[in-house]
């Protein structure tokens, strides 16, 4: 099934995927993203020249390489593009995250130092949130069993020093040990070397930072997830080769690169945010087209929507990452679910998305979420036996979508939004059914918004100056009115915002990101052997990249902290040879930064603790075609009117409805108005413009005036 | 749009802001926090409260064992302060467990928020801090026997006047403190997060008025009682008496305390009668009333859905009688900093009356958090300090067997464990192994939950001090289930000789190469050990927690070679 996002017709020489390829001779080439959601697979091509295409499918979630593979063949039948031309596949997967929630990985034999073979059981003995509050509830099961557990008789202390030295022969005899006892992959946390001919993942190689607990969670879902990510990535490489793609697979990683698909088996926990990354990504990537140094990144679908900050063209990035815990509007909370401790762009993630179910509860609030009636049976207006009243039925309700609208494969019916709604929201709060629909379409927006708090207010960063990039089916229909919560003027919506996170995938880099914990009081830190430890990671790190003739960056960082403190603030480090000098910088760094997130001076000693390196190379990638810019009426793109609910003293209006792709670069509309995409829909309220721009995104402002030109473009 | 939707949608919205403005303050002290076991434990509160003293939002990612403690401050605060003497700018701090504090390290700050010329509401803030003097190194003065002993005591008094900040109090601070520098940096945080609750409270007064704010939060605290009353209706009316005893006191040799209640629910209410708990004890194991009240109010939202917002609201379904004298309701100056000993021992009290009125909710008795200090001087003389802890077993529920090692019920707050690497690389000692003790859970039908052992070898000099509960008397099974598993205390010294400490004792010794071991007792049992399932016990035995010993003398059932179980002739 394709439903791709039509090319617009620019009037400057739109070059399409040609039909007819002239193999060798031209020089263009083609990059494919693949995100895997829970609902829809989208692909996305782009090439050299700068021009995209996007299809979707239905994702399989028996074995997603199946709508993979489906929605390749597709778009690349579609684009006329010839396989071999086809230079970089870039793979967005939620497959590490489930296979985690799931409990769907290997058997793992953990190994680990004399003394804490119940660590992963015994976890931080914590007790999250409502649990607390419910006498029977259940603790997080331990990902390995007991009889799973290995202790070795070694110790080393926290300077590094030998206390106990491992005997060879008890060595050999936990290996027996652990080749009997059937796991298919084996985490080892402690120094010692074991053979096995299993799946061995080493904490020291995966990541070596201190803190035990988190460290050995981390390698021992690498262990669980391995194999499975192992034959997932060679089934699929081997089914895109039977298509005719000769390019390896790279993998979008939590924090915004790429890896290579056999870093991506070897350390496939850094996948775990891989989809939400992808959307970050895309966020970063309209910014960059549009010169928006700032931006927050909306990302709203089907059951949660996530939020995220791009400053400077990189989204910001934390090691606080816990696979199914806990969150608090959106902020996940340290001490649930599995900790790992890769880097993951820094998301928050809420509950309230298209299909979030709205009930009103005894005490006559009126609730949105977290529940989603899913895509089956969907939201009401779907017709496919949902009861439930949704957002979509409520956006529905409230002209933001079209009666009679194509989506899903089915048609929505307003007739039944109008009785879901009325029958669990209007009728227990006596209310009229459009008015039900806008207190399920605000309180959606209350969700979200504390989710955009949360990266942002609660984060120190004052949002007003940013740029809101709203993507996903129904961000675009919210977008603005968060906006205006926060005082921010400008909204993007990117063209495709439908599948903007496929997009995300062919416009990022390939990264490696390495750490090693070695504290130092700064005082007496050598900058020789600060150097060394560097020189280390990067060298280790390089080894990791695929080689290629491209530009290397190295991004130096590390954790610090004031003596006596238990957490640590990352800051950048110099690269190249270290000073005294450049000792003293990082200091009064952390110090400026310290004061920044916590408003206190504090005149203590420090502690470097956690040196970090980020290796980046620059890889050939989408750049969009800019089209010529024509002032153009936007009359042809009208089609049609219908009654819009806009609230406060308007209630329902007669809206004009503009086609997106009928617009052109440089259109303008002025609100109250509709956009109406192939996949999503901007309602631009009174006192607002939409343009758009030079890459057919829209650019709405919420003032009546063009958007400010940023060095001339738009 | 109507006037009914847009008060739908504006109660939602100032509610959740009202949520996230206490939950920011909290993370704003906890975050910048100078101690490992606050940061990681969230021993923290932040808060909104109104100018009448009524609590409008409470921070959830925190401890629950501060569910009413800035309440009760604030009461005293206006009981002595009036709100016509305050000025805008002005920032309070008080840590008197007889003025609705808890003991000398937990300071709470509160902060007035102005409208329209008058104090109309609070943002409030508590952390417990590292050291404010007393007898014992980090404020467990586990043996005190009047607050003198327990460190620095603050009426409320003033940390910044009109937005300055007040150096004679604050040196004050400073001075009695062993660890002067945490201290004030504690002390900082905290004002920072009343700051950040005053400015949410103020963005929401400029955007509804004050009035208007006002009446939202009226509405707020209706709709939680209407909730919270309607929850408890699923409570069968009747009189219920529940109790629970306690070891020791640390100070009155061979004398145990009794905490005892009558618990009478009553069409959506519900009263707490501690008539018959022991009178007040010379140790420092009693309880303010700010603490007894946040263990009642724990215990009963234990019933209710958690989904009820923390407000005034919740308190308005409860009654408590507190007998004054007694170990809820002592008199000055009896020492408090053991105080959840006793407000543990409380709500096990309640959970056990409305054990009997909601059977198939029964739970048995849980062990008690075991809390360590050990604190020594670097090379350069500095003091180092660490609080630590490890939890115990929770108590077998009908139905399901009890957690291993986690915080029980009031003590679960957002408690998390802090990893022993960063510890050893701070402090002087290596940690030799930290296991779960196999059979420490009380046997029965249901299992309770397992205890933990610590050990941590000193390479260094240190002085200890340790306060547990549940040894002597370890958490009781229910309903013919065995008691947990006892814990301990001890000391192995490099000679091999073990000495077994008190549960509840200050200022021991320690050399290089001593081992200080610490053992928290298992969770009670519920239910007739003979009468659990062969296969569970089976899976215990293969998982550690029970031996196969235990399952044929405790539980009759007999395992073969493959570890398949049979019931046995029964022993």
């Amino acid at each position: 099934m394709s439903s791709g996002i039509p090319l617009p017709r620019g009037e400057s020489a739109d070059r399409r995927f040609s039909s007819d390829p002239v193999e060798e001779t031209s020089a263009i080439r083609y990059f494919l993203g693949v995100d895997v959601g829970g609902t829809f697979t989208d692909v996305v091509v782009g090439d050299t020249d700068g021009h995209v295409a996007t299809v979707k499918v239905p994702t399989t979630p028996d074995d997603p390489r199946e709508g993979v593979a489906a929605g390749v063949a597709e778009i690349l039948r579609a684009q006329g593009v010839g396989p071999r031309r086809v230079s970089r596949v870039v793979h967005g997967t939620t497959l590490a995250a489930n296979v985690i929630l799931e409990r769907k990985g290997s058997d793992v034999a953990f190994v680990t130092t004399e003394g804490f073979g119940d660590m992963l059981r015994l976890g931080r003995e914590s007790r999250q949130e409502e649990d607390r509050f419910d006498l029977f509830f259940r603790p997080p099961v331990a990902p390995v069993a007991h009889g799973l557990t290995f202790e070795v008789r070694e110790r080393v202390d926290s300077r590094g020093k030998v206390l106990v030295e491992p005997d060879v022969s008890h060595l050999r005899r936990v290996a027996a040990q652990v080749a009997e006892s059937g796991a298919r992959s084996v985490a080892i946390e402690c120094r010692a070397a074991l053979p096995a001919e299993a799946y061995v993942v080493t904490s020291s190689e995966v990541w070596p930072e201190v803190r035990e607990y988190e460290r050995a969670m981390t390698t021992v879902m690498c262990a669980y997830v391995g194999p499975v990510m192992n034959r997932y990535l060679a089934g699929l490489q081997d089914q895109l080769a039977a298509i005719g793609l000769r390019c390896p697979i790279e993998v979008m990683e939590s924090s915004g690169g790429v890896m290579s698909a056999s870093l991506a088996s070897r350390r496939p926990v850094y996948t775990i945010e891989s989809g939400g990354a992808a959307g970050v990504m895309a966020a970063a990537f309209v910014g960059r087209l549009i010169d928006a140094n700032e931006v927050v990144s909306f990302d709203m679908g089907g059951t949660t929507a996530k939020t995220g900050i791009v400053r400077q063209g990189r989204p910001d990035v934390t090691h606080d990452c816990h696979v199914g815990g806990v969150s608090t509007a959106g902020n996940r909370r340290a001490g649930s679910g599995y900790p790992v401790k890769i880097p993951v762009v820094d998301l928050a993630e809420v509950g309230a998305g298209g299909g979030s179910i709205a009930s009103v509860d005894s005490g006559g609030a009126l609730r949105v979420g977290p529940e989603s009636s899913g895509s089956v049976p969907g939201p009401a207006c779907y017709g496919r036996g949902g009861a439930a009243a949704t957002v979509t039925d409520a956006n529905l309700l409230l002209g933001y979508l079209r009666p009679g609208k194509l989506e899903a494969g089915v048609s929505l019916s307003e007739e039944l939004a109008a009785q879901a709604v009325r029958q669990h929201v209007a009728a227990p709060l006596s209310l009229p059914v459009p008015a039900a629909a806008r207190a399920i379409h605000d309180v959606a927006n209350a969700t979200m918004a504390s989710a955009i708090r949360v990266v942002t207010v609660q984060r120190g960063i004052d949002p007003r100056r940013f740029t809101l990039v709203a993507f996903g089916g129904a961000g675009p229909m919210h977008a603005v009115e968060l906006a205006e919560m926060f005082g921010i003027d400008e909204v993007a919506v990117p063209r495709g915002a439908g599948v903007a996170a496929a997009l995300g995938l062919i416009t990022s880099d390939l990264v490696v990101e390495r750490a090693r914990t070695w504290i130092m009081p700064l005082a007496s830190a050598r900058p020789s052997e600060v150097a060394a430890v560097y020189e280390e990671l990067e060298r280790h790190a390089e080894a990791e990249l695929p080689s290629g003739r491209e530009d290397l960056t190295v991004a130096r960082s590390v954790d610090v902290r004031y003596r006596g403190q238990a957490h640590e603030l990352t800051v950048p480090a110099p690269s190249g040879p270290m000073s005294a000098a450049s000792l003293e910088e990082l200091g009064r760094s952390f110090g400026a930064r310290y004061r920044d997130a916590y408003g206190v001076d504090l005149a203590a000693p420090t502690e470097l603790v956690t040196f970090r390196v980020r290796l980046v190379r620059q890889v050939e990638k989408l750049s969009p075609v800019a089209h010529a810019l024509a002032r153009r009426d936007a009359d042809p793109a009208l089609a049609g009117h219908r009654p819009v609910w806009l609230g406060g003293s308007h209630g329902f209006v007669e809206c004009p409805v503009y086609g997106w792709e009928k617009l052109a670069p440089g259109s303008l509309v002025t609100g109250p108005a509709v956009v109406e995409g192939p996949d999503t829909t901007v309602v631009a309220p009174p006192q607002s413009s939409v343009h758009v721009d030079r890459w057919w995104n829209l650019r709405l402002r919420r003032s009546t005036g063009p958007p400010a030109a940023r060095d001339g473009r738009l | 749009m109507t006037a009914d939707v847009a008060e739908t949608i504006t109660a939602q919205v100032v509610r959740s802001a009202l949520a996230v403005a206490a939950e920011e303050a909290s993370i704003v002290v906890v975050r910048s926090s100078h101690s490992t076991n606050i940061q990681e434990g969230a021993d923290a509160a932040g808060a909104l409260l109104d100018a009448s003293g009524r609590l409008v939002a409470q921070s959830a990612a925190t401890t629950v064992m501060h569910s009413a403690s800035l309440r009760f401050g604030l009461v005293s605060l206006l009981e002595e302060v009036p709100v016509a003497n305050m000025r805008p700018g002005d920032v309070y701090a008080l840590n008197d467990p007889y003025r609705g504090g808890i003991h000398a390290n937990d300071i709470m700050v509160l902060r007035p928020v102005f409208a329209d010329g008058r104090v109309r509401w609070f943002g409030g803030t508590l952390v417990h801090v590292a050291d404010m003097g007393g007898t014992a190194v980090g404020g467990l003065g586990s043996v005190a026997t009047d607050t003198y002993a327990e460190g620095l005591v603050l009426p409320p008094v003033r940390l910044y006047v009109a937005g300055h900040p007040n150096g004679d109090v604050l040196g004050i601070i400073e001075r009695n403190s062993r660890t002067p520098g945490k201290v004030v940096g504690d002390v900082q945080a905290l004002v920072a997060g009343a700051n950040v609750a005053a400015q949410r409270m103020e963005e929401l007064v400029e955007r509804y008025g004050a009035d208007e704010l006002d009446r939202q939060l009226d509405e707020l605290m209706e709709y939680t009682e209407h909730r919270f009353r309607e929850e408890l209706r699923r409570v069968p009316s009747g009189t219920y008496r529940g109790g629970f005893t306690i070891d020791s006191d640390g100070v009155t040799q061979g004398k145990s305390f009794d905490v005892a209640t009558t618990v009478t629910v009553d069409d959506g209410a519900i009263v707490v009668d501690f008539a018959g708990t022991s009178a007040q004890s010379d140790g420092s194991i009693n309880a303010s009333i700010s603490q007894t009240w946040s263990g009642v109010v724990y215990a009963v939202r234990c019933y209710v859905d958690p989904s009820v917002p923390m407000n005034e609201g919740c308190f308005r379904a409860i009654r408590t009688v507190l007998p004054r004298g007694s170990l809820v309701n002592p008199i000055p100056p009896a020492a408090c900093g053991g105080r959840v000993v006793t407000v543990t021992a409380a709500t096990e009290a309640i959970l056990q009356a409305l054990s009997s009125a909601v059977p198939d909710h029964a739970v048995a008795a849980s062990a008690l958090i075991h809390v360590y200090t050990l604190t020594g001087h670097r090379d350069d003389g500095e003091r180092w300090l660490t609080m630590g802890y490890e939890f115990g077993g929770i108590g077998a529920r009908a139905g399901e067997d009890g957690p291993d090692a986690t915080g029980a019920y009031f003590l679960g707050g957002r408690s998390v464990i802090p990893q022993i690497e960063p510890l050893e690389a701070q402090f002087p000692f290596v940690a030799e192994r930290c296991r779960i003790v196999p059979d420490s859970g009380g046997a029965g039908r249901w299992r309770g939950g397992l205890g933990v052992e610590l050990a941590l070898r000193m390479t260094g000099p240190a002085e200890l001090s340790v306060r547990g509960d549940r040894i002597g008397l370890p958490p009781p099974g229910a309903q013919g289930g065995a008691p947990g598993g006892a814990g301990c205390f001890a000391v192995i010294r490099t000679d091999g000789t073990e000495e077994l400490l008190r549960p509840k004792q200050q200022h021991i010794p320690l050399f290089a190469g001593d081992v200080f071991v610490m053992r928290t007792s298992g969770g009670g049992g519920l239910g007739d050990p003979t009468t659990r399932d062969p296969e569970r016990v089976a899976d215990d035995v293969r998982d550690g927690r029970v031996s196969p010993q235990a399952a044929g003398s405790v539980y009759g059932v007999d395992l073969d070679g493959s570890g398949r179980a049979s019931r046995g002739s029964g022993r």
